[in-house]
């Protein structure tokens, strides 16, 4: 078919109009081969407009179109309509930026001009090698897998069921209400933890769109946003095969194991404890019924808090600690009343509006201050020895019944496993890894998969709920029964002429989104997860790997005229 | 150097960082020379190195590759493949003996549009200096 290009210049009221010679733009286009019609307008993208575009496309029978105006920011979507309402495949379009990097920016009329010009002989050049592309639908499945059921998998289940959606509730131990259930008050309210927790927990069972599957684990993830195929084995029982369209992860933490650092003493020297063994000591079901005791079944006159145990050798701040710290020593206060309480820190971090508060309400009830480095725990006479570096660097020891190792977070066990299974990807500290830290926070690597709570990192309970939250609100916006996903058009594709199977696109793709057929020894994009970044294309080296709407030719085209 | 001399750099702005922070210029009005050929691609990690080297045959007096900062790309590491192709790009230059300061990599996020008038004003000036490229008139096309 014969290549009939029109090319319409917006005027866009004066702004495009004062500062670039327009007539001199349509003289300049109107003679370059294939052009059918060149002409301009006062503003395109009004309704009138638009009409005027769409009746021009149909009389002139055009295959192309340029539109020299604004940003593609502002308006590209706008005529790509136009264009599909007058039947042009709207791919088949360029827009040539000339408001924003062009009248805007030049003062002298002339230059401005001049630089239009380029502008639009680019984009005529540019246009001539697009080629139609399709939007494409696949059906989408609406129910949701949520590994690990503590505060934040509970949360996002409830918000997901509550908008109808079946949600699969996969965890392994035999009880739901993860590392809050073993807390008996939470910072900085000091309110029951079961209180929030088991009405929540209630709820986890009595609604019909959740199934809860306990003691079982996720053992194989295939498939691609929409369409997940999971197999779930229950303990020593049977297999399960779930379909579902997105997953969210919140698999939560545990506590670090001191025992690696001798310095503390764990496990040697008596009546030292981690900070959860301490709150399973303090808890109503707990092993002494919530007394607290020695050893030999006095009560403590004398405790110290040890802050930081760990961070050191973790890299990372775990950010609850001091937090949980000061919560154990209003325990320690409420129960026993004139006991001695001391926290060892290095520096305290009290982030968000209720914890400074929380700090001084602490420190208030009678709980000392210590700031100190190096610290060591040893025997001591008549109960444990707490050496340490103060704060003018003098070597010190001081003597308490009981000492509580405030320690670091780490990733729960079995992440390493979990993420290889879902293929996505975890950071340097091990816990799973958002998309973006600002972009994507709960987002992953892999489309339709979320991550919440703890398994992010370490964090307090009313931060894995807003992610929690915004997992279930992402995939409530992303996934509706009945609707369709359109992927992005604009992906990649791999020529089967030309791959080499040198799997170079393979290693820099970040979304997983290409495979290799060992059959065929070549390449294969999933065109559901390409994100049409363009990374492959530009690494190929044997110029199979092609970026739709961006290919090759698409750009060089623009890029020689742009120069000529 | 000629005093009208203006030179032709192309740029390969990525649409979600520097392409908006070069419309963000111009919303702003801000003025910088007219050197500037932009040429939008979704991310910078879209820029073949032959790209880059074509435009320098076809004529471009410089080229600038630019994106979002480190860590901000939109395809979470495109920028960091970017990074290593313009280096191995600057040292082929090197090799050939061609002038790699006619090479610039810039990150300019899409709020910087101030900056990003000021590294175009600022490498226009460079290369007005530098005059134009003389590859241009010894290749042969
Ligand atoms: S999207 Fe801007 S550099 Fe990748």
């Amino acid at each position: 078919m014969e290549e009939k290009i029109g090319v319409y210049v917006c005027e866009c009221g004066p702004n495009i109009a004062e500062k670039v010679d327009i007539e001199r733009v349509l003289a300049a286009v109107s003679s370059i081969e294939g052009v059918a019609v060149a002409e301009r307008y006062k503003l395109l993208c009004s309704e009138e407009g638009k009409k005027f575009l769409k009746e021009n496309i149909e009389k002139h029978g055009l295959t192309h179109l340029v539109v020299a105006a604004c940003s593609p920011k502002q308006h590209e979507l706008t005529f790509m309509n136009v264009c599909e309402e007058a039947g042009l495949n709207p791919y088949l379009f360029q827009l040539a930026n000339i408001r924003e990097q062009c009248a805007w920016i030049i003062e002298d009329k002339d230059e401005a001009t001049e630089k239009a010009i380029r502008y639009v002989r680019a984009a005529i050049s540019r246009v001539r090698y697009h080629i139609p592309l399709e939007k494409k639908e696949i059906e989408a499945n609406p129910d949701v897998l949520v590994i690990g059921a503590g505060v934040a998998g509970i949360e996002a289940s409830l918000l997901l069921a509550s908008r109808a959606r079946k949600v699969y509730l996969v965890e392994r131990e035999s009880s739901i209400g993860g590392k809050v259930k073993g807390f008996a008050q939470l910072f900085p309210r000091m309110e029951s933890a079961s209180a929030l927790l088991e009405p929540k927990i209630k709820q986890v069972v009595e609604n019909k769109n959740i199934e809860l599957m306990t003691e079982s684990e996720v053992e194989q993830l295939l498939g691609f946003f929409g369409n997940f195929v999971v197999t779930v084995r229950k303990k020593g029982g049977e297999e399960r095969e779930l379909n579902v369209g997105a997953v969210v992860v919140a698999t939560g933490l545990q506590e670090f194991d001191v025992s690696g650092l001798p310095q503390y003493g764990y496990g040697k020297v008596d009546n030292v404890y981690t900070a959860g063994e301490f709150e399973r000591m303090n808890s109503p079901d707990g092993p002494t019924q919530g007394k607290v005791l020695l050893k030999d079944g006095r009560a403590p006159r004398s405790v110290a808090i040890i802050h930081c145990v760990g961070r050191q050798e973790k890299g990372y701040c775990s950010r609850v600690c001091c937090l949980y710290s000061l919560k154990l020593a209003q325990y320690l206060k409420s129960k026993i009343p004139e006991v001695q309480v001391c926290q060892f820190y290095s520096d305290l971090c009290l982030p968000g509006k209720p914890y400074q508060r929380f700090y001084e309400e602490t420190k208030g009830k009678g709980v000392d201050f210590i700031r100190a480095e190096k610290v060591e725990i040893s025997e001591g006479e008549g109960g444990v020895a707490v050496n340490y570096s103060s704060e003018s660097g003098r070597l010190e020891v001081r003597n308490f019944d009981m000492v509580i190792l405030a320690t670091a977070m780490e990733p729960a066990h079995g992440s390493a496993k979990l993420a290889e299974i879902l293929n996505i990807g975890r950071g340097v500290e091990g816990f799973f890894i958002e998309e973006h830290e600002k972009l994507g926070p709960v987002s992953t690597s892999l489309e339709g998969i979320y991550i919440a709570g703890c398994a992010q990192g370490p964090k307090g309970i009313s931060e894995s709920i807003v992610q929690a939250e915004a997992a279930a609100g992402k995939i409530l916006a992303s996934l509706v029964p009945g609707r369709k996903l359109e992927p992005e058009v604009k992906v990649s594709e791999i020529s089967e002429a030309f791959c080499i199977g040198c799997k170079t696109c393979i290693s820099v793709c970040a979304y997983n989104a290409i495979t290799f057929d060992e059959l065929r020894r070549i390449s294969v994009v999933n065109e559901v997860l390409c994100r049409g970044c363009g990374n492959c294309a530009a690494a190929c080296p044997s110029g199979a790997a092609r970026h739709r709407h961006f290919t090759f030719r698409q750009i060089y085209h623009e890029l020689m005229e742009t120069l000529r | 150097m000629e005093e009208d001399f203006m030179p032709r750099i192309i740029g390969f702005l990525c649409k979600w960082c520097t392409y908006a922070g070069a419309d963000l210029a111009g919303v702003s009005r801000i003025q910088y020379p007219p050197s500037i050929l932009p040429i939008r691609v979704m991310c910078s990690s879209r820029v073949d190195p032959l790209f880059v080297i074509s435009s320098f045959l076809r004529g471009a007096d410089a080229v600038l590759v630019a994106g979002c900062h480190p860590g901000d790309c939109h395809y979470q590491r495109g920028n960091y493949y970017t990074r290593r192709r313009y280096a191995v790009l600057r040292k082929i230059f090197e090799e050939l003996g061609l002038e790699a300061d006619r090479l610039r990599l810039s990150w300019i996020s899409a709020s910087e549009g101030r900056r990003f008038a000021d590294v175009i004003t600022d490498y226009t000036e460079r290369i007005k200096k530098k005059g134009p490229n003389p590859v241009k008139k010894e290749v042969f096309l």
